[in-house]
Order: C-alpha cells, then sequence, then structure tokens
C-alpha cells in the first residue's frame, strides 16, 4: 500500500457490503446485524482519517483521480466509473463516515426491540453508501447516480414506520419533491455534457474536465446558465432551499437517528457538495451567483423564522436545518466557497449531535412536543450539556464550531460587497438578523426542555452509553472542528488549503473587473482590515486565514445576549400559558401556516394533478354552461317546444339510437377477430410486418 | 462465394418456420418451427460476418450467433414446461384448443 | 460457380427439404426427426461457411440436446403416433402470409446484395472466438448464464407435479405454485369442511378431533 488515497474506492464499498451483508444473514448475529454496520463503518472511518490526514498535510493536494470505462458508449464518448479524491472528497468522507458511524453506534440503543431492526440497520448502510458514491464521483453521471440512490434510500428511511399513512405521505412527499429538481438535474447535467463535446473530449462528464473547459472560457454563457441553473434546481430540492423545502419538515416522519443522518451527513449536504463540486463552473457567471446568492439568503431567513412557532423539537431543528443550508448556499453564492464547505463540514456535527440529542429526548418522555418535556436537566444531565453544546454552536457562540463558520460566511458576503454586488450586504446583514433568529428559537427550545419542571408522564432517565457516547464525542467536534479555519489556525495547514483544489486556486471571477475592487460604500468596518488573498488586487476564490473582526464579534455578542435574554424572559421559568410567538397576529398566523407553502403545493399542484379534469368539467358545468343555458334556454324555450317533435324526437333520438345500433352492429363483427386463436394472431402480426417491411423498403 | 446463397437459405427456413407457427395444431411442433425461425437467422450472422468483414476483431457475427443459441436453449427449456404444464391442466396440446382469451 | 458455391447448393437443398418436411409431416415424430436433420443440415452450412465453432455448438445443443428434448416432449405429452389431422384450419393464412413473406425478403436481399461480389471464406479460430468471448463479451455472456440459470429454474417450477396429482384434470383446476398447502392436504381437509356446517362461525375446525 503506497498511501491511503489509493484506498479510497473502499470508503463507499465498505457500507455497500455491510448493507449486503446485513440484509443476507444479519438476522442469525446476535446484534441482529448491527455489530456488522458499526464494524464495516470503523474501518471505512479510519480509510477516511488516513485519506483526510494525507491530503491535509499537503496543503492543496493533488487530486488523485482513478476511472474505468464502464462502457463504451459509441458516439466517441465513454462513461467513466471512477473516483477523484482532493481535499473536499476526503472532508466529505470525515464528515459522512463520522456521522454515520455515530448514528449506526446511536441506533443500537434507540431502534432496540423494533421489529425491522436488521432492515433499519441494512438501509442505514445503503443510504451511507449511497451519499459516499456522491462524493467519490468523478464524473456527473456518476453523481447523478449517487444522487438518485440517496432520494431512494431517504424514501425508504423516511416512510420507515410505514405502518402509518402519515409517514407513507412523508416518504412520498419528500420523494416526489426532490424528484422534481432532479429532473433539472439531469437535464443541467445533459446540457453541460453537451456543452463539453463541442470541446472535443470523450468523456464529457467528467468533472475536472468541466471545470478546466469552464474555467478556460470553453463552454459557452448559455451553457454555463443553464446548466447550472438546472443542476441547481436539483440542489435546491435535494438541500431544502425555499420554495422546494416543504419535505425536509416532513421528513422528520423517520426515526430520529435517521433524521440525524439526512439532516447532518447523507441527504441536504448533497446539493451544497455538488454546487462545491462544480464552483469553477457556476464562477463564471454572476446570473447564477446571484440567483443562488438569492435563493439562499430568502431561505436562511425565512427558514429561520419557521422554527419559532413549532412545537414539535424535532421541526425546530428541522427547520434549523432549512435556515442553515440556506447560509451554505447563500455563501456559494457569494463567493465563499471555503465558508460554504466549512459551514457544511461543523453544521454536520452539531446537528447531527442536535438530532440524536433530541432522540435521547424523545426517548425519555415519549413526545416529539416541547411542552411534554421540560426540566431534564436534572433528570438527563449528559443529554442536557452536549444539547447546550450544539445549540451554542447552532446559534454561532464565539468560540464554537458554528461561530468560526458562519462567520466566515458573513465575512465572504461583505468581501463580495466590496466587489460592488448587493448581494454580498444582503448576505451580510440579512445573516446577522437570521442569527438572531437562530438564537432565540433555540434559547426557546433549550429553556422549554430543561428549566422549569418536568411536564411530561414519565420519569425520565438518562439513556444508556451508546447513545450518550456518540453525542460527547460529536459535542467535542462540534467545538473543536472550528479551529480548523480560525485566526488560531496555522497559515499553510488549515481548513481552506485542505479543501481547495488547484481549480479553485486558479480560478477567478471572470465577470470581475479588477478595477471593481474599490468600491466600498456598502462595506463595514469588517472588510477594512481585510487584504485580499490573491496578489495584484485580483478578487480570487480562496480568502485567507481569517483575522479577527472586533466589530462583528461585538455584534454577534450583542445579538446573542439579547436574543437569549429575550427567550429567558419569556420561558426561563417554564412553558407560559400563551406562547409568545404563537401571539403575534397575522405573523404568527403565517409562519404556522408556514407562508402556505404546503397549502400551495396542495391547492395547485397536487389537487390539479388529481382532479384537473373534473375540476375543469364542473367549472364548465357549473359557471360556463349554466349561465349560456339559464340566459339562452329561457329566450329559446317556446322555439324548443315546437321544434321538439321534429328534432328531438325524429334527428337526435334518430341520430343516438343509430349509432348505438351500429356500435353495436359493428362490435359484433369485429368482436370475432378477438377468436382467442394464437396462429391466427401471429399471421396478423407476420402480415403487418410484411406491409411494414414494404413500407420502409419503398421509403427508401 | 455469393452472399446472396445463405441469406435465401436463411430467409427460405425463417419463412417455413413462419409457416410451421401458423399451421401446426400440436403445441410442439409450433415450438419446433419457433426454433427453426431463431436458428435461421444464425445463418444471415455467420456469413455477414465470414463473407463482408472476416477481420472485425469481437466477432461479433459468431458471438451474437452464440448467444442466440443459448437463448433458443432457455426457450425451449421454458417453451416445453409450459406445454406440460399445458397438458397436465387441459389434457391436450393442441394451440387450438386453448382458446380462453377470446370474446 | 465455384466448388465452394456447389457444396453449398448441396447443403442447403438437403437443408430446405429437411424443413420443409418437418413442418409438413403428418406423423409427428418424423416432424422431430426432420428437425433434427434439419439442424444437423445447418451445422453444415456452417462448416461451408467456415464457423466451425459454431458448427460444433449447433451439433452439440440443437442436434444433441433440443432435438431429444422435443422428442420427449412429444413422448411426455402422448402425442398421438401415425396420420392425423396435424394442421389446424390456418394453412391456407400460413402459406399465403410464409410465402409473401418470403417473396418480398427474397426480392429485397436480391436487390440489395445482388451486387456484392463474391469473396474468399474466411472465418476467425476458435482463439479469436475464445478472445472475443472474455474481452468484449464478458458481461453478455455472464448474463446469459444467469439467463440459463433462470430458465432452469422456472422451467423445473412449470412442469413440476405436484404430489397428488394426475394427467387429467378439469378444466377449472387452477396453477399451484406451491406456495399453498398441496393438494393431499386439501383432499384431508375437505371432509373436515363439510362438518363444518354445524359449528358456531368464527370456530376452528378441528378435522382431526371429530
Amino acid at each position: 500500500m503506497n498511501s491511503w488515497v489509493e484506498l479510497a474506492w473502499l470508503v463507499p464499498v465498505l457500507p455497500l457490503a455491510s448493507a449486503v451483508a446485513i440484509a443476507s444473514f444479519g438476522k442469525n448475529l446476535p446484534g441482529k446485524g448491527s455489530e456488522i454496520g458499526v464494524l464495516t463503518l470503523v474501518a471505512a472511518f479510519v480509510v477516511s482519517i488516513g485519506i483526510a490526514w494525507e491530503t491535509f498535510s499537503a496543503g492543496t493536494p493533488e487530486p488523485f483521480e482513478r476511472a474505468v470505462d464502464w462502457s463504451p458508449l459509441g458516439g466517441g464518448f465513454v462513461f467513466e466509473l471512477g473516483m477523484l479524491v482532493d481535499g473536499l472528497t476526503a472532508m466529505m468522507f470525515l464528515l459522512v463516515t463520522t456521522v454515520s458511524l455515530m448514528v449506526h453506534i446511536y441506533s443500537r440503543e434507540y431502534m432496540k426491540g423494533e421489529p425491522r431492526f436488521t432492515y433499519f440497520y441494512a438501509m442505514l448502510s445503503l443510504f451511507t453508501f449511497s451519499m459516499l458514491v456522491l462524493v467519490i464521483s468523478n464524473n456527473t453521471l456518476q453523481a447523478v447516480i449517487g444522487w438518485e440512490l440517496v432520494g431512494l434510500c431517504s424514501y425508504l428511511l423516511i416512510g420507515f414506520y410505514w405502518e402509518e399513512k402519515s409517514n407513507q405521505d412523508a416518504a412520498n412527499k419528500a420523494f416526489l419533491t426532490t424528484k422534481f429538481g432532479d429532473v433539472g438535474l439531469v437535464v443541467g447535467v445533459i446540457v453541460l455534457s453537451a456543452g463539453m463535446f463541442g470541446t472535443g473530449t470523450s468523456t464529457p462528464f467528467n468533472i475536472q474536465e468541466t471545470n478546466a473547459a469552464a474555467m478556460a472560457g470553453e463552454l459557452s454563457t448559455g451553457t454555463i446558465v443553464l446548466g447550472m441553473l438546472l443542476i441547481f434546481l436539483g440542489c435546491v430540492s435535494k438541500s431544502g432551499q425555499m420554495p422546494l423545502h416543504v419535505w425536509l419538515p416532513d421528513a422528520m416522519a423517520g426515526p430520529t437517528p435517521v433524521s440525524a443522518l439526512i439532516h447532518a451527513a447523507t441527504m441536504v449536504t448533497a446539493g451544497i457538495f455538488l454546487l462545491a463540486r462544480l464552483f469553477p463552473v457556476l464562477a463564471q457567471s454572476a446570473t447564477v451567483m446571484a440567483v443562488i446568492a438569492i435563493v439562499g439568503v430568502i431561505t436562511l431567513f425565512f427558514g429561520g423564522l419557521l422554527a419559532l412557532v413549532q412545537d414539535d423539537l424535532k421541526k425546530v431543528l428541522a427547520y434549523s436545518t432549512v435556515s442553515q443550508l440556506g447560509y451554505m448556499i447563500a455563501a456559494i453564492g457569494v463567493g465563499g466557497y471555503t465558508a460554504s464547505i466549512f459551514h457544511l463540514f461543523t453544521h454536520g456535527f452539531f446537528k447531527a449531535l442536535l438530532f440524536l440529542g433530541a432522540g435521547s429526548l424523545i426517548h425519555a418522555v415519549h413526545s416529539n412536543n416541547m411542552s411534554d418535556m421540560g426540566g431534564m436537566r436534572r433528570a438527563m444531565p449528559h443529554t442536557f450539556w452536549t444539547f447546550i453544546v450544539g445549540s451554542l454552536a447552532l446559534a454561532g457562540f464565539p468560540l464554537t464550531a458554528g461561530f468560526f463558520s458562519k462567520d466566515e460566511i458573513l465575512i465572504a458576503g461583505d468581501l463580495w460587497a466590496g466587489q460592488g454586488f448587493a448581494t454580498g450586504s444582503l448576505v451580510y446583514w440579512v445573516g446577522l438578523a437570521a442569527a438572531f433568529v437562530t438564537t432565540f428559537y433555540m434559547a426557546r427550545a433549550c429553556f422549554l426542555i430543561f428549566a422549569g419542571e418536568n411536564r411530561s408522564h414519565h420519569a425520565p432517565h438518562e439513556s444508556g452509553p451508546q447513545m450518550v457516547g456518540p453525542l460527547m464525542l460529536l459535542a467535542v467536534l462540534s467545538i473543536a472542528s472550528g479551529y480548523l479555519l480560525s485566526p488560531f489556525s496555522s497559515q499553510e495547514f488549515n481548513f481552506e488549503n485542505w479543501t481547495a483544489t488547484p481549480f479553485v486556486e486558479d480560478a477567478t471571477y471572470p465577470f470581475l473587473d479588477a478595477g471593481t475592487a474599490a468600491g466600498g460604500d456598502t462595506v463595514v468596518a469588517a472588510a477594512s482590515s481585510l487584504t485580499l488573498a490573491a496578489e495584484g488586487g485580483e478578487f480570487s476564490i480562496l480568502h485567507g486565514v481569517p483575522t479577527w473582526h472586533p466589530d462583528l464579534l461585538a455584534i454577534v455578542l450583542a445579538l446573542f445576549s439579547i436574543a437569549v435574554f429575550l427567550a429567558w424572559r419569556f420561558y426561563g421559568k417554564g412553558l407560559p400559558e400563551r406562547d409568545p410567538t404563537l401571539q403575534m397576529g397575522a405573523f404568527s398566523r403565517v409562519l404556522v401556516a408556514k407562508y402556505g407553502f404546503d397549502d400551495f403545493g396542495y391547492r395547485f399542484v397536487v389537487v390539479p394533478v388529481r382532479d384537473t379534469f373534473a375540476k375543469w368539467a364542473s367549472w364548465s358545468s357549473n359557471v360556463v354552461l349554466d349561465g349560456i343555458v339559464a340566459s339562452v334556454g329561457r329566450g329559446t324555450k317556446t322555439a324548443a317546444m315546437t321544434t321538439y317533435r321534429v328534432l328531438d324526437q325524429r334527428v337526435i333520438d334518430g341520430g343516438v339510437n343509430g349509432a348505438a345500433f351500429s356500435a353495436a352492429w359493428w362490435s359484433n363483427r369485429l368482436k370475432r377477430i378477438q377468436s382467442g386463436d394464437v396462429q391466427r394472431y401471429a399471421g396478423a402480426l407476420v402480415a403487418g410486418t410484411i406491409v411494414l417491411i414494404l413500407a420502409f423498403a419503398a421509403a427508401r | 462465394m455469393s452472399l446472396t446463397g445463405p441469406l435465401l437459405l436463411a430467409t427460405f427456413l425463417f419463412c417455413v418456420g413462419v409457416y410451421g407457427v401458423i399451421a401446426r395444431r400440436n403445441a410442439v411442433l409450433v415450438l419446433m418451427s419457433i426454433e427453426l425461425m431463431l436458428i435461421s437467422v444464425n445463418i444471415n450472422l455467420v456469413a455477414f460476418q465470414n463473407l463482408l468483414f472476416p477481420t472485425e476483431v469481437a466477432v461479433s457475427g459468431h458471438l451474437f450467433a452464440l448467444f442466440i443459441v443459448g437463448v433458443a436453449a432457455a426457450e425451449a427449456g421454458v417453451g416445453l414446461a409450459i406445454i406440460f404444464n399445458m397438458f397436465r391442466n387441459r389434457a391436450s396440446v393442441n394451440v387450438d384448443d386453448v382458446d380462453l382469451m377470446r370474446w | 460457380m465455384t466448388g465452394h458455391d456447389a457444396v453449398f447448393l448441396l447443403v442447403a437443398l438437403f437443408t430446405g427439404g429437411a424443413a420443409l418436411l418437418t413442418v409438413t409431416s403428418k406423423n409427428l415424430f418424423h416432424a422431430a426427426l426432420f428437425l433434427a436433420a434439419t439442424l444437423a443440415g445447418i451445422a453444415g452450412v456452417f462448416l461451408v461457411l467456415r464457423a466451425d465453432f459454431l458448427a460444433l455448438v449447433q451439433l452439440v445443443v440443437y442436434v444433441g440436446a433440443v432435438a431429444v428434448l422435443f422428442l420427449f416432449g412429444l413422448m411426455v405429452t402422448r402425442a398421438p403416433i401415425g396420420r392425423e389431422a396435424l394442421d389446424g384450419q390456418n394453412r391456407g393464412l400460413a402459406l399465403a402470409v410464409s410465402g409473401t413473406l418470403f417473396v418480398v425478403l427474397s426480392g429485397l436481399i436480391i436487390q440489395s446484395f445482388g451486387g456484392v461480389r463474391a469473396a474468399e471464406v474466411t472465418g476467425p479460430g476458435i482463439r479469436e472466438i475464445g478472445i472475443a468471448i472474455f474481452a468484449h463479451w464478458v458481461l453478455p455472456f455472464e448474463l446469459l448464464s444467469m439467463l440459463l440459470l433462470a430458465a432452469l429454474i422456472g422451467a423445473i417450477l412449470l412442469a413440476r407435479r405436484e404430489s397428488g396429482e394426475s394427467g387429467e384434470e378439469s378444466v377449472e383446476r387452477r396453477i399451484d405454485f406451491g406456495d399453498e398447502p398441496s393438494t393431499e392436504a386439501g383432499a384431508q381437509a375437505l371432509p373436515a369442511a363439510d362438518t363444518a356446517g354445524e359449528l358456531p362461525a368464527g370456530e376452528p375446525v378441528a378435522g382431526g378431533e371429530r
């Protein structure tokens, strides 16, 4: 073995092997198959660490690419099946295997006694495998395969408790909503590859080649804009961006460990990952970046607001995921490549922690609702402090991982604003506002759960070591992972250099003139302390190691304190009689109705598809025909009476009866064709073939 | 050697097979005629390969012929099993007795 | 017309004649034997065309296995031996259709390939075929093995006789694939079901105790 990187194919293959092994003989093992899952995930995790270490210590690592020709498709191009391992892949490997391993361990206790325990573990491993296929792929077609597998596994796992109709509906909703975006993704991939054909390559789906061609300006602007916007549509649905986020909260119907997996590592991150993979392509177009930034900003703010009015703890976390994904998407849209995937990385850890903590709480009180919890601090001390760590990280409290990554996004927005883009300042200010909202709803959740008196009907007790252990480890990671890219990290070995590819290092934004870098009215003070990483004033994609921003720190701390104070005022004494977030009139009503997206979807997508024709028919008969008949009918009544005998009895009845009689006559004749004699059918078939042959021969 | 000879022979065998499929009553004979149709195609494939593209590396014509032999063997096995079943249920293997799918 | 063509003509006449007799013979067993002769003739055509390996495969698989399988099939289905109305009422249709097809196709073939210059027949050796199978065609080859396995299992499943079944049965008998209890168990359960009429509804029928 020369290096770990060459073993990268093992990382997806191990979970696949695990899934197959569990499915085939897991039931007969003492641990019902869970031990296979855990052990193989440990192995995959070790390999991921090796790969991560090798790529991390290499500065900006050279991508390692290996591919086999899956099949010669003809027409001069090849469908590859391969792996592309660089820092980005290594980072995703590490994230996915860590979170998946934690979930595997955690579920041993959480899912104990489930009748479909083994099936659950097989699906869990398959889910991990699907995501890793997407991550490792060196071409977009393979990525689509992984993408679809992820969608399928999420469908199976969200509908895990399929006995209940609502869970089936949630699974269907998730599947159909993401499938809607997948259509965009597939078409986008085809558009990009069609553009790549123009460059004369034999592997038009290859990601590296696509990036290189886009940077060299070989792809036309139309190809890039259309292709990337369509691919972004896929990311919107998969990564829960508005307005296709509706499936994500419903996906809470699945078991809580699955939610952790979906929200932290395997599903919603797929869209961000794909955008990061193709970042050099989308950086060619200001339009694409603006669209991405705006969708992200809308999602990060309005998604966060929705979390305010939820009582279901998992739904609070779900909407917080929507909001945090909005941050990542917005960061992509304002050139914050590193910021986006860094937030993806840290968010993976603390969101997994929060979900697993929520699972621990739900396990203890047998209810998802925060109004049934309360006073958990004493009963579940370990869950308490790990959950608090996760909440702090999510709220971006200074020196937690969430703080460093979120600030990175805000500063990326600030720098973008410095280039004269309004979307940059939008991300900066809305991001700050949403951070306030985030802090508030997380503080609300924490107070409702942990403060006050126990409102549940059970005597809650701390979960066992297999559940608490992963919580503690993730809590440590939720703080430690932030220091990979912080003012403390070294200039050479940091997250940015790790995940940067040579393409990202060299790429610039062609739509940016070097001269426009000066305009800075909208730049807040923080920007002045920043220097552009690239020499010669060119605005590079990489921003360099961050420095301290005392002003931003002050704003963040102030917002944090205000939000926590407000939450304490409202919820510190336990569940208030009237929840203030529900007392804000129209605002609350809008939030509770989730902006009407679900309603909108039901009314304008489900209903028309289900009964377009019935609606149309009833409308036309009720409104149009009734109206016409009512007005015209009266006038023609007398005339109709006189012609009744002639027209109705003779012509119409005659016509109708005649039609019926002729139909009966003809069908009596024609039914004899259906003799049931196969040989006659065969003869007819050959006769038809002869006619076709003659037709084709004549056409030539 | 001219190409038309094998092609015409194959066509003749195929048409004889078609005749058998349509005209014969006994299901086993119908199956035999189907075999005849299948195998006649092989002559075409081999003739094209050896007379028109003798230097092709992949030897597609021969390989397709081989695959057809395999598929035809599978088809004969399953077909006979179906005929046995039909015989067991209806005590007859005449195809014109099996006309449940008529009006 | 070369000597090669002459040999081919002889083999072709033999094959075509045997094929014609296969579909016209009044005796079922003669038909099967003529089919074997046709298949052997086709193997001869392969030999003339310098496809030695295929000719061997043809002999082994078809003449050796499939023709014998058909003979077995005829015997097991108690085919009437001797002259009988083997043709249905579709003979006219069959003649018309196949005749037209032959005329159309041969016309097209002569029109398309009549101008192709006669060429020397060269065939690939077994070595080339082996390399091609395991280099270019591995995947289809493996698929074919899967297909044969599936056909094997399917044929067994279809043709398997459940215990207690006899050859002649009523038309209404449904096809039983083995998931249900066999007919023996069903036959035992039947008398119990008759007495069940006296039992209160919903009580399990315990045929053995009565």
